[in-house]
């Protein structure tokens, strides 16, 4: 028989939590979510006395929607038809259309790959899985389910297990990557000692993790197994230590412990099951191990996702779109979810968490709600005289500097003859046309960094741009299937002008630029379409292109 | 001003530190040798000499001669007093006591090439919530100016064997190395013929120009990155001629001599001279698995005379007191020798040597037992090193970056600079 026990070890802020979800401090669960968001953030703005920067003008809005949901810029004739959108309800059709598109199921597969699989880009089987899983509007619940427990028998659910399966070689990989994509929170410190900053971090909390995972390791042939025994030991490294070595409980980081039911094993038995082991690890025509009756990461997933633990699980994921669409986490950093480290605005958190939870972790309506919310179509810039705000207050939106593949898809957009794409109304020549996108930019996602935490732009990527000569035949040609290619064709300046900037930064030159850039053609006249070519370099290399804004 | 906030005060940090090369223009004061002086009032700079697959320590710089593990080579005397090298080293034995230190007592306990390679180059081991930038980026951070005109860590590596471009981890992509992997020139720092110079400069012109619009009144400090990243361009293609020893006189180039690795070298010494704080120079097949004494008797002739012409050539242009020369790779090579001839993977007992910048010259640190099986005296890991490095260029080795809440100090925890061999 098996049982769960808890021990007190729950720290008091863990059992506030509880309190909020279950009290009834929180508002309606039956509100909008955007109108919730825009209501905490808000309550935060006045406390602090700090007037957010107004709302970003609709191509702005256009774009950065575009980038965040179908992780691409918008076509010019996108922004020319948002532009001349009279309906108060046209952000409202927009997102839901996107929502729908295919630009987003491939955006958001590109997304929880760079999230889930970060070392091991472009692993065709598991962006195979993950395709299908956000075209099916998989629940995140599922999808762990599906990464950690996963079925080897499931033709699209397989793929999943990619994500241990990359990891089983080192136990510190699986543990880790585990507890800070799924969880939120970093236990790495607690290897070694107590963890020195954050009292909820004990030793016992990494190795009660650790022993989750220690069974688990990956045969000759691929498939993803377990050991039927094992334990985890381990010893403090203190010098005042008592205990000497102990042996780690099958802990989740609430402090749920999983008793696992005795079975008495000869040592005859033990031998062959570790031969069986053995052979499997080494041997291609060795039969897979069995599966055994009592299995770890079964139960850690079983745990950490039933009512009264799974608050690391829910808040976790909603802490991570929030991060992804705002640029900063309610908490922050990401793999910071304990007590010293509070939210910005933990009663949203709370009432989000709940949200996520009552609605089945539909990642998708979250999204909705995010993008529609005032608070996320803040201007970028700002303005006030004042000093630049907190950035937990979410008063001013973030520059989030372009993931590489939305970088590239969206140089691909720009560089397009803007006249040469598929209506939009017209969904099967679109699948096509963002397949080909994405294809097209596995090329050129490489050449770009991925943005971490503190991004810096390397001179590498300068340099490409300055002296490349792909750059120049691929962005620059001048044929009919390209920009350049359609600017020549145009009469005057002016247009040249209003053709490039609405294509590459989706909105209508501004004075100066306009003056500037004309400026910049006329002295060029003796050739024209060297000219024309500066200038589309000149708007693709600029930061305007290189960040969501 | 479209300097972060962080940037600026960085920026306004170093300025005490240097005024260096902030213009390609200066570097026409190449040849004059009161650059030289220049130099000696900024900033350190290093050379680590990599040896790539892991030198024998017994064929380098602690031979057992007679010994059963000792191999074929004799021991030979060397400038300091009472310390012996490999024969296979006689140029360098006449330079040790004004020039270099040797440690012998290194244990970095891992002989895997990539967990031992992440250790020498990260002075700590590899650490799952972690990305640890390694030396160079370190260096590029703490000797770099941030609008350098010059690169701030050059990685040349034109060999196959292991290639390893190197890491800045969490210091971000500003610090990572420009990499030369192919040729001895750096990608993409040569204009294409097809745009005319003064048509790359305009756009570049036009460009910041727009940016700066657009970066007013916005706060980022990566959109401050992209705006230096491109005001760096026309500065290191400027610095194209730092990559062509063509520049050299016939002397000099005579005097290195027609190997890659001395002619690499040779560029490091024009790079460190025109202010970039940090040049890794590969050299590879150190790992003689097979025929170990034919390799390094091939190996330790180029690195013998490569690593004195360099030493002496830094000397005479005064630049060899604010230059930390390296040689190290992931490991060192086993006392036992195989079936083959060969030496394995070993990471218990084996040499580093540090030249120049703050080094007491001839200074011989730890002992292997009389076999060279293990450190019998001063056992020292690599953050020690690393803390020795760094106490060496004037970095305090205790001074902590941090990760998100986490402090990380740039020498491991526990890590301590090697007294003995500093100056």
């Amino acid at each position: 028989m098996r049982f769960f026990c808890r021990i007190n070890l729950v720290a008091l802020w863990l059992l506030s939590i509880v309190v909020s979800l279950n009290g009834a401090e929180l508002p309606s669960a039956n509100l909008p979510i955007e109108q919730v968001i825009d209501q905490f953030v808000q309550q935060r703005l006045d406390t602090a006395k700090v007037a957010p920067s107004p709302q970003a003008d609709d191509a702005n809005v256009l774009r950065r929607l575009m980038l965040d949901v179908a992780g691409r810029i918008p076509t010019s004739e996108e922004a020319k038809t948002y532009a001349a959108n009279r309906s108060a309800a046209k952000r409202v059709e927009l997102v839901d259309r996107l929502l729908a598109s295919p630009d987003f199921f491939w955006h958001q597969r590109n997304e929880l790959e760079r999230m889930l699989l970060p070392n091991k880009p472009n692993d065709g089987e598991f962006r195979k899985y993950l395709l299908w899983a956000v075209k099916e509007n998989r629940s995140w619940d599922a999808m762990f389910r599906d990464m950690l427990v996963g079925d080897e028998a499931d033709e699209n659910r397989q793929p999943a297990l990619t994500f241990i399966k990359s990891r089983a070689r080192d136990l510190d990989d699986m543990l880790n990557d585990t507890a800070i994509l799924f969880f939120g929170v970093n236990v790495t410190c607690a290897k070694c000692h107590d963890h020195p900053l954050t009292p909820d971090w004990k030793q016992h909390h990494y190795f009660g993790m650790a022993s989750f995972f220690s069974r688990t390791y990956v045969t000759k042939k691929n498939l993803l197994a377990e050991r039927p025994f094992g334990e985890v030991k381990f010893k403090s490294k203190r010098k005042d230590d008592t205990k000497g070595e102990q042996t780690a409980k099958f802990e989740f980081l609430t402090g749920a412990i999983v008793e696992e039911p005795v079975v008495e094993r000869s040592a005859d038995d033990i031998k062959k099951i570790e031969e069986t082991i053995k052979a499997s690890m080494q041997k291609d025509d060795a039969p897979p191990p069995e599966k055994p009756a009592f299995s770890p990461r079964e139960k850690l997933v079983e745990v950490a996702l039933r009512a009264e633990d799974n608050r690391f699980f829910a808040r976790n994921i909603v802490n991570r779109v929030w991060d992804r669409f705002f640029g900063r986490g309610l908490v922050h950093p990401v793999d910071q979810l304990h007590a010293a480290n509070a939210a910005s605005h933990p009663e949203l958190l709370d009432w989000l968490t709940r949200d996520m939870v009552a609605h089945g972790y539909d990642l998708k309506r979250l999204i909705r709600g995010i993008v529609l919310s005032q608070a996320y179509s803040r201007s970028s810039e700002w303005t006030a005289g004042s000093q630049f705000p907190d950035a937990a207050l979410f008063a001013v939106a973030n520059v989030k500097p372009l993931t590489p593949r939305q970088y590239s898809l969206s140089l691909l957009v720009a560089v397009n003859n803007p006249t040469q794409w598929p209506a939009l109304d017209q969904a099967e020549p679109w699948t096509t046309r963002r397949e080909q996108l994405e294809n097209t930019s596995n090329g050129w996602a490489g050449s770009f960094e991925m943005p971490g935490e503190s991004f810096h732009v390397a001179v590498d990527e300068a340099l490409l741009f300055s002296n490349n000569k792909r750059i120049e035949d691929e962005f620059l040609r001048d044929s009919g299937d390209r920009l350049v290619g359609h600017l020549k064709s145009l009469g005057d300046n002016q247009a040249v002008i209003e053709a490039a900037v609405l294509t590459i930064c989706s909105r209508p030159p501004r004075g100066d630029e306009r003056a500037a850039l004309d400026d910049f053609l006329q002295k060029r006249s003796a050739d024209r379409l060297a000219a024309i070519r500066q200038l589309v370099w000149v708007l693709l290399t600029g930061p305007e292109m290189r960040f969501s804004y | 001003m479209t300097l972060s906030r962080r940037g600026f005060l960085n920026a306004a940090a170093l300025g005490t530190a240097g005024t260096f090369a902030s213009d390609m223009t200066r570097l026409d004061l190449l040849r004059q040798t009161s650059w030289a002086d220049e130099v000696k009032k900024q900033g350190k700079r290093v050379i680590l000499l990599w040896l790539a697959g892991g030198a024998s320590q017994f064929e380098t710089f602690d031979p057992k001669p007679g010994r059963p593990t000792g191999g074929p080579y004799r021991a030979i005397p060397t400038s300091a007093t009472g310390v012996h090298i490999s024969e296979l080293l006689p140029k360098m034995a006449a330079r040790i006591q004004q020039t270099t230190a040797i440690i012998r007592s290194l244990n970095t306990k891992n002989a895997d090439h990539g967990g031992g390679a992440t250790i020498m180059e990260t002075g700590r081991i590899k650490d799952p919530g972690i990305e640890y930038p390694d030396l160079g980026a370190i260096c590029a951070k703490e000797l770099g100016r941030l609008d350098s005109a010059v690169p701030d860590y050059v990685s040349m590596y034109t060999s196959t064997e292991g290639r390893r471009k190197g890491t800045s981890g969490f210091l971000g992509s500003r610090y990572a190395p420009m990499f030369l992997s192919e040729s001895m020139q750096p990608e993409n720092i040569r204009r294409l013929e097809s745009i005319s110079d003064i048509d790359h400069q305009d756009r570049l012109a036009l460009r910041d120009l727009l940016a700066k619009k657009f970066t007013q009144n916005r706060h980022s400090d990566s959109l401050g990155s992209h705006t230096q990243a491109y005001q760096r361009v026309r500065g290191l293609m400027a610095s194209e001629k730092l990559f062509d020893i063509e520049q050299e006189s016939t002397e000099i180039r005579a005097k290195y001599g027609p190997t890659q690795f001395a002619q690499q070298c040779l560029i490091a010494r024009r790079l460190v001279e025109a202010g970039v704080p940090f040049v890794k120079v590969a050299r590879a097949w150190w790992d003689s698995h097979g025929e170990n004494f034919e390799t390094h008797r091939e190996l330790c002739a180029d690195l013998d005379h490569s690593m004195s012409v360099l030493l002496d050539d830094l000397r005479d242009r005064g630049l060899l007191e604010h230059t930390l020369i390296l040689t190290f790779g992931e490991f060192g090579r086993t006392p036992n020798i195989n079936a083959s001839l060969g030496r394995d993977h070993f990471a218990a007992a084996w040499s580093a040597t540090l030249s120049g910048c703050g080094v007491r010259g001839g200074a011989c640190f730890g002992k292997t037992d009389e076999d060279g099986h293990k450190v019998a005296d001063g056992e020292v890991g690599a953050g020690d090193l690393f803390a020795t490095i760094f106490t060496a260029l004037g970095i305090d080795p205790n001074k902590e970056y941090h990760v998100g809440a986490r402090p990380v100090p740039l020498s491991d925890f526990g890590a301590k600079p090697i007294k003995d061999v500093l100056a």
